[in-house]
């Protein structure tokens, strides 16, 4: 297994996780012994703590099933359409809302009831 | 007993699993990686603002030289001469790889797709065949170009940036600390250990951002 590969399962250890939600969550945990001046490796595994932890929470709320974490081409591939999916949400609900955005310092005379 | 020896190999399997993953722990756990060669401790770090100038002005002083030298072309220059003697890398190889990449990229979302919505183990299975199949002929053609581009400028830079890093970046522990391994770049060049040098410099370029 290369090095990246280890690094993977590292990141998707429970542990691992757990660390990252804390470190999230409590200013006084680290990651890592240095809190500047992240090496290559360390932002790597950075983004991948990131990755897994966006996995894991589909999990928890059942959106899939761990069957993605048996296979890193199924969790590329996951986050991968997650990511265009959204991106894909995001300018559709854009589109949505042209129609409803006021124009500043414009005046709108809403119809006087009856 | 055969169950015994199926627990029995299920619990040296997840050891070995754990052992490795506190190794990997090792490289991550700062910005050094630390290791022992010949009885001696090394280690390898990321490189500080001065070093990095220094890279920074050695790397200059180097493409001087090499846009100088007559017998050394720009990868651009390269193709074009394969070009003319029939291999035409941007037909035969860039734009493959291109289609292959696109293919790959579509397959990738589809099979993102079908784990979204937990689609059966053989379906995902097709479509990682499917994306494997794609990454072998990618990764093909771009050992073809790589193999055909290793005389260029830039191969001949990049190679040399390794070199500096690794010298820059390479320490050993002695009775007043963390002293450099290399005196000088001649120094480094001279070395004939290559088990270390391979070491340090396949550590140091995991550690630094290019």
């Amino acid at each position: 297994m290369n090095i990246y590969s280890l690094l993977r399962n590292l990141a998707k250890s429970i542990r691992a996780q757990n660390i990252f939600v804390a470190s999230k969550e409590m200013s006084g945990i680290h990651i890592f012994k240095n809190t500047i001046n992240f090496s290559r490796v360390q932002e790597f595994y950075l983004s991948w703590l990131y990755s897994y932890d966006m996995i894991m929470r589909d999990i928890i709320v059942d959106k899939i099933s761990e069957k993605v974490l048996t296979d890193e081409l199924y969790e590329d591939s996951y986050l991968l359409w997650r990511r265009e999916n959204k991106y894909k949400e995001e300018n559709k609900s854009q589109d949505n809302k042209k129609d409803l955005y006021l124009v500043s310092g414009k005046t709108i005379n809403f119809p006087k009831r009856m | 007993m055969e169950d015994r020896i199926q627990e029995a190999e299920r619990i040296v399997k997840k050891m070995e699993k754990e052992t490795e993953l506190s190794k990997i722990e090792e490289l991550i756990k700062d910005n050094k990686i630390s290791f022992e060669h010949n009885d001696k401790k090394y280690r390898t770090r990321l490189l500080n603002l001065a070093e990095k100038e220094e890279l920074d002005m050695l790397r200059r002083k180097k493409f001087g030289q090499l846009i100088k030298d007559k017998d050394i072309f720009f990868e651009k220059d390269l193709i074009i001469q394969y070009k003319e003697k029939g291999i035409d890398i941007e037909k035969e190889i860039d734009a493959k790889i291109k289609i292959i990449t696109a293919e790959e990229f579509d397959l990738q979302i589809k099979l993102g797709e079908v784990i979204s919505k937990n689609e059966s183990e053989t379906i995902l299975k097709n479509y990682k065949e499917k994306i494997e199949q794609l990454r072998l002929q990618r990764n093909i053609l771009s050992t073809q170009k790589i193999l055909l581009l290793t005389y260029s400028l830039e191969c001949a830079l990049e190679s040399f940036v390794y070199q500096i890093i690794t010298y820059l970046s390479s320490e050993v522990q002695t009775e007043n600390g963390w002293v450099k391994v290399f005196k000088s770049l001649e120094d480094f060049q001279k070395c004939e250990d290559e088990k270390l040098i391979c070491k340090l410099g396949s550590y140091a370029v995991l550690l630094q951002q290019l």
